[in-house]
Formats: C-alpha cells, sequence, structure tokens
C-alpha cells in the first residue's frame, strides 16, 4: 500500500479488526456526517484502558505505524506512550493517524462517549463518530487558525443537517 | 446508524450553484454541504479520498523533474 495515497477505509477496518475502542473526530468525523471539507489524516481519541491499548498496539503492528516526527528512526508506539493523555502523529501504510490521549479540556474517550454516535459507514464497517456539534465546540476550544477557518463550514453543515 | 440516500451517486456532480437559491451571507457554498448530505457515509469518505489523491496528484505534477 502506498503511504502517498490514504485509505481512511483501510485504517478504520484495522482498527475495528482489532476491537479497539475509539471515537473518530475532526475533519474525517465531519466529513462522514455530510461536511464538505478537506483533511489528510485520521484523528481519534482512544481508550487508555489497558486492554484497550493491547488491541490498538496490535492494530497499529498490522498498519506498520511509526512517528512521523522521526520517520527516519521508525520510532514505533509503545504502550507507556500511549497510555498517557498526548497526542501521537503516526505515518501508517495507509496514511496518517493521529491518534489523541485527550482533546481540549482534557476530555478522553470516556469523556467523548457520550457526545459520539454509531455510523455504519459501509456494510461491516462501523465506528463511532463525535457528533458534528461538539467537533464544533472542540474547534472552538481550540482556537487555531485552521480550525477557525473550518468552523462556518461545520456550523452551516450542522444547521442543513437539522 | 447507516444513512443511506439512493438518489446522488457519489459520481454526480453538486447542483449548478445558480439552481440553488438562497446564497449564504457567510461566504459557505451550501449547494456542496446539501451535495454532500445527501451522500452516504461511504461516499462521503470515498469523496474525501478521491480529493486527497487529486491534490497529491497536483502537488506531484507541480514538482521539477
Amino acid at each position: 500500500m502506498d503511504r502517498n495515497q490514504p485509505d481512511l477505509f483501510h485504517l478504520l477496518q484495522v482498527l475495528a479488526e482489532h476491537h479497539v475502542d475509539f471515537i473518530v473526530i475532526d475533519g474525517v468525523g465531519a466529513v462522514l456526517q455530510g461536511a464538505p471539507i478537506a483533511t489528510f489524516d485520521l484523528d481519534v481519541v482512544h481508550s487508555r484502558e489497558p486492554a484497550n491499548l493491547e488491541r490498538l498496539l496490535m492494530a497499529l503492528t498490522e498498519l506498520g505505524a511509526y512517528y512521523r516526527e522521526h520517520a527516519e528512526k521508525r520510532l514505533t508506539p509503545a504502550m507507556p506512550h500511549l497510555a498517557g493523555p498526548g497526542h501521537h502523529l503516526l505515518m501508517t501504510q495507509a496514511g496518517p493517524l493521529d491518534l489523541l490521549g485527550v482533546v481540549t479540556k482534557g476530555r478522553g474517550y470516556a469523556d467523548l462517549l457520550p457526545a459520539a454516535i454509531d455510523l455504519q459507514i459501509r456494510p461491516g464497517l462501523s465506528a463511532k463518530v463525535l457528533d458534528l456539534a461538539m467537533i464544533i465546540t472542540l474547534k472552538e476550544e481550540l482556537g487555531g487558525e485552521k480550525d477557525l477557518a473550518a468552523l462556518p463550514v461545520l456550523r452551516r453543515t450542522l444547521r442543513e443537517r437539522r | 446508524m447507516h444513512e443511506r440516500r439512493d438518489a446522488n451517486p457519489i459520481d454526480r456532480p453538486p447542483p449548478a450553484r445558480s439552481s440553488m437559491p438562497g446564497s449564504p451571507d457567510d461566504g459557505v457554498d451550501v449547494t456542496l454541504i446539501r451535495w454532500m448530505l445527501a451522500l452516504t457515509p461511504e461516499e462521503r469518505l470515498r469523496t474525501l479520498e478521491n480529493t486527497i489523491r487529486s491534490i497529491l496528484r497536483l502537488r506531484d505534477g507541480q514538482k521539477p523533474a
């Protein structure tokens, strides 16, 4: 698989096949809910429960994941890293994958779960996706230029969905 | 949840802007939003992948030989 040709379906499929508990957030989450925006990576918040980290690590091994910022060293994620609240910016055989321990205001997987929806992406592939209203909230809280620039489209998409 | 709408295949272009009255005042092209909303989640994700590939092809095409 060409790392320059992201395969979002494959990324999600491998995570699902390993029964990883995760929530799709940010750009891909917004696109899945109908927002016409472009993004290059899959951002997910993962459960940091020990059993889930084991499943996640197996999925990452299958995907050949390594840290993008240390591409020349091919530094691979390890359990202690994934158990922390940090952000892991990975490259995989199916394209970029960002694993976030927590997002704004220290929200982790369990905190975001009530705002996640179960979405069937295609037959045999489902995933938890953070609902669009909460994606907007996170972007408002982040307040970065890129986040703020996306807000008009996301807000309008939310209004059109209602 | 599986959103399924059969009427708008992914290869159908979004409607012409002039055919969608009510141009938004926030600069957002609502016709694109309505087009995306008419797709299934699978079609939306495939649209995103196609967009990424197109951008990458354009980028690679602009590299000096």
